[in-house]
């Protein structure tokens, strides 16, 4: 065996062999993601200032029409509504997500753990069959609706199916567990000693929440927004099942210029549309949350 | 009264620390947060009131997601009967293997690379490595059929499964990076000083530690993998399809009894290999498990 005795000199050498063995395990995943996924997201890139032959072709090149055609109304209102109902559904998993993460991390006792699996669990079966499962649900003769009109809080004309309602319940049905979740490691980690602080100093329930709860969970309902905002943006099965042909987002236009429409210069420029509405997104949580981290240390 | 109702410090009243606590206390429990447990408790049964619908009708005796008719067991005999679907639940079943294998070997080695090495190389590893992590599922969908149609392969099992390992390296490089890093590298540096070679200690000493957690990574990956659509979606090719394309497709065209048996057969799948996931570490003892729950 070529095993060197430790005696003569241990320290020297090591390090230089220890990072090339480490840079080696770095290299086969790396190369594997910017062949089939970086390369891929500039291949997007390209196609988007692509053309179309006259059998509906992609063809490389340098045109600007597929770009500009996403100023036409028809599609700039579906992003706007993506948008709107991406927002919406940000602002109602957070309403959602704060009290059951309070409840959980606050009030769990011993069950902290048990409930917050209960929440995971349920995220990690089929999307498409919760989804599909919640369809059924909110139709309208479904349990959820009778529900609420044996008790008067809703007439035979109501629907959620079919309106753009469906479709934000179908997005944070979907997607509340990422809020959740983050909200809840920044509630368990709330030193509780804060909040009878906030007692002692007399602060009634309502501004102790408002003055120590809140600004100290600040981090994780941010994250948690991002969190939610980008898989909600990108959606494009809620529209399908809940919302039908007038509540397409942006996802579904996607999908209809690959597979039926076939122009896929449209397709890729409305990607990149996508793309550029998250990234603006990120950048501003990238920027709050490094203010916050400079604040943070003074 | 007044006397006790001032904030006095905690710390500076040990005389009665206990009445002053327990006085508190009862204080703050009266002001259980009625309007948060009611939403919780509200939640919880919305969560599963989807899935509830979903195995309760898979078990009708009748067409029909409304009305319950009688338990029988006709949904999931016509499953067992219908030959695309069970020949999809295969092709399920390959991809999510080969992806897991694949993701686990790439996703294993860039986390122990990324973590010990502290190269330039390192850093734009690390950063590649966020990228499908921050784009939505949809966007590397689009991407990578167009990276397959561009060079020209046909879609298939195949591409399906290449997208997927792409895909899930980030979850394995993200869920292993924090075992890794709680290794003590001074365990290998002493397996080196007993006469190991480089190899030997990452092979005899490291990976070995990793074990427990990289199997109940792979379990997760496969549970990923297999319940998987959107990239499954626009990678496939058209014969024959992954089982959650097939779902897809049937639930856009109205009710279908046979998707609730499937559904239920893939619901009781998931939360086992969720399950044996968080019950792998146990067996080899409390270290080396994933927290699966907080953190990420």
């Amino acid at each position: 065996m070529t095993l060197s005795p430790p005696s003569r000199g241990p320290r020297r050498g090591r390090r230089a062999p220890a990072t090339r063995i480490w840079t080696w395990f770095m290299v086969p995943g790396t190369l594997w993601m910017t062949a089939f996924l970086i390369a891929s997201l500039v291949l997007v890139a390209v196609l988007a200032v692509g053309t179309t032959d006259s059998l509906g072709n992609p063809r490389f090149g340098f045109d600007l029409s597929s770009v500009r055609a996403l100023t036409d109304p028809a599609y700039s209102h579906v992003l706007l509504r993506s948008l709107g109902y991406s927002l919406l559904t940000c602002v109602i998993c957070l309403l959602i997500a704060y009290p059951v993460a309070y409840t959980i991390a606050l009030h769990g006792g011993r069950f902290k753990n048990a409930m917050i699996a209960a929440i995971v669990v349920p995220f990690f079966a089929n999307y498409l069959v919760r989804m599909y499962g919640w369809s059924v649900v909110l139709s309208d003769d479904g349990p959820l609706l009778r529900a609420l009109r044996s008790i008067g809080l809703a007439d035979s004309g109501t629907k959620v199916l079919n309106t753009g309602t469906g479709v934000v319940a179908g997005l944070v049905y979907g997607f509340v567990v990422f809020m959740i979740i983050p909200l809840y490691a920044a509630l368990e980690r709330l030193d509780v000693s804060l909040i009878e602080a906030g007692r002692d100093l007399y602060g009634g329930p309502l501004r102790t929440f408002l003055f120590v709860t809140l600004p100290a969970t600040r981090q994780g309902a941010a994250a948690g927004l991002v969190l939610v905002f980008l898989p909600a943006m990108g959606d494009f099965v809620s529209a399908q099942l809940m919302g039908g042909p007038d509540q397409i987002m942006i996802g579904n236009l996607i999908q209809d210029k690959f597979f039926q429409g076939q122009n896929w210069p449209l397709g890729s420029a409305l990607t990149m549309m996508l793309m550029l509405v998250l990234l603006i997104g990120m950048l501003g949580y990238l920027r709050r949350t490094r203010k916050d981290e400079a604040e943070a240390r003074g | 009264m007044t006397l006790l109702r001032t904030p006095a410090p905690t710390d500076a009243t040990p005389a009665e620390p206990g009445r002053t606590r327990l006085r508190r206390r009862r204080g703050r429990a009266d002001r259980k947060p009625r309007v948060a447990l009611a939403v919780t408790a509200l939640f919880f049964a919305l969560l599963y009131l989807p899935i509830a619908v979903v195995v309760l009708f898979s078990f009708n005796t009748i067409k029909s997601l409304t009305v319950f008719d009688g338990f029988g067991l006709r949904w999931y005999r016509a499953f067992l009967h219908d030959e695309v679907l069970i020949n999809s639940l295969g092709t399920s079943l390959k991809i999510s293997l080969v992806a897991m294998a694949g993701s686990v070997l790439l996703g294993t080695a860039l986390a122990l690379g990324l973590v010990r090495c502290r190269t330039r190389l390192g850093s734009v590893a690390g950063l590649i490595m966020l990228v499908p992590l921050i784009t939505p599922e949809i966007v590397t969908g689009v991407a990578s059929m167009l990276l397959f149609k561009g060079l020209g392969v046909t879609l298939s099992t195949g591409t399906v499964m290449i997208s997927e390992i792409t895909f899930s390296i980030s979850y394995v490089t993200v869920i292993l990076r924090s075992r890794v890093a709680a290794l003590n590298p001074e365990v290998e540096e002493a397996a080196m000083d007993l006469g190991a070679t480089r190899w030997q200690a990452v092979r005899l000493v490291t990976l070995p530690a990793l074990l427990p957690a990289v199997l109940a990574c792979s379990v997760l990956i496969f549970a990923l993998v297999f319940d998987d659509f959107v990239l499954a979606y626009f990678t496939t090719g058209v014969d024959p399809q992954p089982l959650s394309v097939r779902i897809y497709s049937a639930i856009r065209f109205g009710v279908q009894p046979t998707i609730n048996a499937v559904g239920t057969l893939m619901l009781a799948g998931s939360i086992g290999l969720i399950a044996l996931a968080l019950f792998i570490p146990r067996l080899f003892g409390r270290r080396g498990g994933l927290d699966l729950l907080s953190g990420k």
